[in-house]
């Protein structure tokens, strides 16, 4: 069941990531899907599934991008066990913390991939640190969402749940 | 699984995958897990690309029939022009190959192109791509890809229909050039500045360079055949003491491509491109 729901989510991104691209000139720019699920994944707890989550997630960024293939495979990783361990000593519990965690996994993404770049390629580019906070902002906005919207559904679904059980239990 | 043993794993992975980087930028190219993800993501790109297309077509159905009239009539009066202008440039055409054939001169084969759909473009982030979708007659390797305008770049990696497309914008890729007025050739790059500019580099402090001048493929690398517009000169600087910091505007207007057009042309076989002058082939 985790498993159809991760690979339903990464379909998700998959879609939203080219629609984006298609209607948004600067979309690929300013949000990064990818990472938002790789994060929200990772949040969960189980750094084994995380790090093998962010593998796969990175790799097919990294068919849609022009840089060598395995740049975000690799970033990927990282944030996604980071993530997980961080989500094992930490609580978070509030949306604000969701926000400043997928921000910062952001730039340290960003991080990763400019700095295996400049080992990698002869003559590597730079992504603007403007275009990267925004990035970074954007991105935490979006999982904000989402889990304030996936926490909002699983108490309405959780109520209604309760409430079919009260009702058969009077019958 | 405990942490601990979860630390190695992750050790594990990332040397295997820090390898495979380093494994694929010894040998630049195809590689089998990049087509695959290509191949399949590339249908799912391709179905989202044409989402908008069916609601303009939409939109177009709606149009009034005086607006089309118009837009007919405006198009026959250029076809007129174009016909006209055509025939002078057959007579050029003609008079160039007696010339030609006088001092035995072997022209290179021109080639012959063939339309394509972009199924998915980011030209806007710093590692740009641009994916096609070239059907039952799929891409090649370093083919050259244009647009009406000009030089859009090359196929890098082919996955079955789906191709992806190296941009003359990238930093990494290089394309011989030539300014037009002058002959004066050159290397043109991407900027790197995320702008999608891109530059012309070892050209002479000597040599005559004014902004407006028109940049074109020089048919010196071995990848592209010369005269495919590349771009217009913006700004020429003193770059350091021997060449010129050149920047150029593209002639393709990367954010509007829907459609480019393969080349399908015989490029300089690569183990003449890689044999050094005093070996032969």
């Amino acid at each position: 069941m985790n498993a159809l729901k991760f690979f339903a989510a990464v379909a998700a991104a998959v879609l939203f990531h080219f629609l984006g691209v298609r209607l948004v000139p600067h979309f690929s720019e300013v949000i990064d899907v990818f990472l938002v699920v790789v994060a929200l994944h990772g949040l969960k707890g189980n750094s084994l599934s995380a790090l093998f989550a962010g593998m796969f997630i990175g790799l097919v960024h990294d068919s849609l991008s022009g840089g060598p293939f395995g740049l975000f495979g690799f970033a990927d990783t990282i944030i996604g066990y980071g993530a997980a361990r961080l989500a094992q000593r930490l609580v978070i519990q509030r949306a604000t913390g969701v926000l400043a965690l997928v921000s910062f996994a952001t730039v340290a993404q960003q991080a990763i991939v400019v700095g295996l770049a400049l080992l990698l390629l002869p003559t590597p580019e730079v992504p603007n640190p403007v275009w990267v906070a925004v990035r970074a902002g954007a991105c935490g906005l979006l999982a904000m969402s989402i889990h304030i919207a996936s926490a909002h559904w699983r108490r309405t679904s959780e109520a209604r749940r309760r409430g079919r059980m009260s009702r058969l239990r009077l019958s | 699984m405990d942490e601990r043993r979860t630390g190695w794993v992750l050790i594990i992975v990332l040397a295997g995958q820090l390898v495979y980087l380093a494994l694929q930028g010894a040998r630049a190219g195809n590689t089998l897990l990049e087509s695959l993800g290509l191949r399949l993501l590339g249908p799912a790109a391709r179905t989202v690309a044409n989402l908008p297309q069916d609601v303009a077509g939409l939109g177009e159905g709606m149009r009034t029939r005086s607006s089309l009239l118009d837009e007919n009539r405006r198009l026959r009066r250029e076809v007129e022009d174009l016909r006209l202008r055509l025939l002078q440039l057959n007579d050029v055409q003609g008079e160039a190959l007696r010339l030609g054939a006088a001092v035995r001169h072997a022209s290179p084969p021109l080639g012959r192109i063939r339309a394509v759909d972009v199924v998915y473009a980011d030209h806007a982030s710093w590692l740009r791509t641009l994916v096609i979708y070239a059907g039952d007659r799929p891409a090649v390797v370093n083919q050259p890809v244009l647009s009406a305008n000009g030089l859009v770049g090359r196929v890098v990696t082919v996955a079955g229909p789906y191709a992806k497309v190296q941009l003359i914008t990238d930093r990494a890729a290089s394309v011989g050039a030539m300014i037009l007025r002058t002959r004066r050739q050159g290397i043109v790059r991407g900027s790197g500045r995320g702008s999608g500019t891109i530059e012309l580099d070892f050209v002479p402090l000597q040599a005559d360079v004014r902004p407006g001048d028109a940049v074109q493929t020089a048919g010196i690398d071995g990848v592209y055949p010369r005269g495919i517009p590349i771009g217009t000169v913006t700004s020429v600087n003193q770059g350091g003491q021997l060449f010129h910091s050149i920047q150029l505007a593209p002639a393709v207007d990367f954010g509007s491509l829907d459609q480019v057009y393969l080349l399908d042309y015989e490029p300089v076989p690569q183990e003449l491109r890689e044999t050094a002058p005093h070996e032969r082939p």
